[in-house]
């Protein structure tokens, strides 16, 4: 009698955890689905027709845009990888004179709002000619997601003993060379949660791609699919049409790796 | 991978980390330490550190991307008396009002999930997949959700309750309303996952205890589960208000553009509309200044809470 009470409260634990499922997989089941309608199809709540996937492959290049995404994210995610490796070793292993204080300053950097330095930012890079250049857009991804990768190479590099590193200069290596044959192998798990983390971050952004990258051929996918919103584009299986193909490749890095992403987002408590 | 991520020794929270080498190697250490911390010195010193310079200067000047005329205080008294931005700081204590139910909806969730019922792995993946998602495209599908012609309407036609025809972004107050279920919607999987972190870290004997002196599953979660999470709860809840805060644009933008009239506008959004839509880029950056203000204000309440708890 008791397991059965068990088993039944099991069930409506089950069955309430199903509900929630649906909530959070609704939307995407119908950005799916509405995608694969035409207009009138949509109207109708039935059928299935490629047709609104040309309506969208005319209003905006598409194809363009989603290259214009793979650039600006693998060159910012990769300078932040390069900066907060670099940096982490110099703040958790070698240490100069105020190094505890720059990287606290770096760490504050984390409480500035990207909306707070957004105007000025965008004057100067305007003033240095980089609007509308990856370049630009690069750079300013770059340094809104440094200050949090830096912290989480630093606080990892802190975890490799530092005897390994005074037996290698003992042995003659260079810093260098220390960094790039034992420090960069050893952080293969935080490097990979750093970049993870930093392209969903810069392939999600509009803000940054609104105001950087403003004519269509530099557009990143996020940006275009926005403004075909904002120019009150009425055809919803085209709008989601975009928001599946800009959605596509973050949830594909999602699935692969889910862990990381989880690891990252968890880093902050299990201090 | 998590354990992997944690470091061996419990890290200060200062930089106290570098190893004292022998002295006659401490010249060159510290100058290759130099070296290597210089790129993202230089980088957050040009793109970070001298724009917030800036913002703080320009707010005191009635800067137009051009000409930037000291005017002392006057964008900051100009606050006070601009009825826009009290309605902007309005929603924003809607969000913060929001937050608990942002919280509490995850950790009751959580709490079920930490049941570990058959398929449990997967439900845990699909509340986390929204973390993925841009607010753009979030947006998109907020927006069929919530229109006159939307899924909300032909669901609540389907229960049989379709004389009740919402049409929630038309209104400020209803549309602000349909923001913030977007939003509460969006943050769910982080903050499960963040909740099923701290449960898996409590220890199952206290639960088995606490059964076999007859606690039901609802005193469990009151008396045990809530106070030993009491730090994750306080960590989602500061993540949770700065996304609030800071990263609702996208959404916003996407979902009403600010309206109808300011009823969806934060401040972050009214830095943007003041900076580039009107053009007024001095009193935008006294705006900015405020939102980092608070921004501040909350990091360093983090701070202090996960201070007093190492004491």
């Amino acid at each position: 009698m008791r397991l059965t009470r068990r088993q039944i409260g099991r069930a409506v634990v089950f069955a309430i955890l199903a509900v929630v499922v649906v909530v959070m997989l609704f939307p995407f089941a119908f950005m799916a689905v509405t995608a694969f309608r035409s207009y009138d199809q949509y109207l109708l709540g039935s059928g299935f027709s490629l047709d609104s996937w040309s309506v969208l492959f005319d209003a905006i290049p598409v194809l363009q845009q989603l290259l214009n995404s793979t650039i600006v994210t693998v060159g910012a995610v990769s300078l932040i990888v390069i900066v907060s490796t670099t940096g982490g070793f110099a703040f958790a292993k070698l240490g100069f004179r105020g190094s505890g204080m720059v990287f606290l300053m770096v760490l504050a950097g984390m409480m500035i709002p990207m909306q707070s330095i957004i105007i000025p930012e965008f004057v100067n890079i305007s003033t240095v000619g980089l609007v509308n250049q990856f370049p630009g857009a690069i750079l300013v991804y770059a340094a809104l997601g440094a200050p949090f990768a830096t912290y989480l190479m630093t606080t990892y590099f802190r975890g490799i003993p530092g005897e390994l590193i005074e037996a290698c200069v003992m042995d003659g290596a260079s810093y260098w060379q220390i960094f790039r044959k034992i420090m960069v192998p050893l952080a293969i798990p935080a490097i990979t949660t750093v970049a993870v983390l930093q392209v969903i971050q810069v392939w999600d952004d509009l803000l940054v791609g609104l105001l950087f990258l403003q004519t269509p051929d530099v557009r990143t996918i996020t940006v275009g699919l926005a403004t075909l919103q904002t120019s009150r584009m009425v055809n919803v299986p085209a709008l989601m049409g975009g928001s599946l193909i800009s959605a596509l490749p973050a949830i594909i890095v999602y699935l692969i790796f889910q862990r990381n992403l989880i690891a990252g987002l968890t880093m902050g408590v299990n201090k | 991978m998590t354990t992997a991520l944690e470091p061996a020794e419990r890290p200060s929270p200062a930089g106290a980390g570098p190893v004292a080498p022998p002295s006659y190697l401490r010249k060159p250490q510290r100058r290759a330490g130099i070296l290597f911390a210089l790129p993202v010195i230089v980088l957050e010193l040009a793109l970070l550190a001298l724009p917030i310079a800036q913002a703080v200067y320009y707010s005191f000047t009635n800067w137009d991307g051009l000409k930037a005329t000291w005017i002392g205080l006057a964008n900051y008294q100009r606050l006070f008396s601009d009825s826009t931005f009290w309605r902007v700081v309005l929603n924003n204590l809607l969000l913060l009002a929001a937050v608990p139910v942002a919280i509490l909806i995850p950790l009751l969730v959580a709490y079920l999930l930490n049941e570990h019922v058959s398929g449990w792995r997967f439900f845990r993946s699909a509340y986390f997949l929204p973390t993925a998602i841009s607010w753009v495209v979030i947006g998109m599908v907020a927006i069929r959700f919530f229109a006159v012609n939307g899924i909300l309407n032909h669901l609540l036609d389907a229960v049989g309750l379709g004389e009740i025809n919402t049409n929630m972004l038309g209104g400020e107050l209803s549309a602000m309303a349909a923001v913030i279920i977007t939003f509460i919607w969006s943050v769910f999987g982080t903050n499960t996952i963040i909740f099923i972190t701290g449960m898996a870290t409590l220890d199952r004997e206290v639960y088995e205890a606490a059964r076999v002196d007859g606690a039901g599953a609802f005193t469990t979660f009151r008396l045990i589960t809530i106070p030993m999470l009491m730090r994750f709860i306080q960590f989602a809840f500061i993540l949770t208000l700065i996304t609030a805060f800071t990263a609702l644009f996208s959404l916003i933008f996407v979902m009403t553009g600010g309206g109808p009239g300011y009823g969806t506008t934060t401040l972050e959004f009214y830095v943007y509309q003041q900076g580039f839509t009107v053009g007024a880029f001095g009193y935008g950056a006294a705006i900015g200044i405020i939102l980092f203000l608070v921004v501040f204000a909350i990091s360093l309440a983090q701070l202090r809470l996960f201070r007093s708890r190492l004491d």
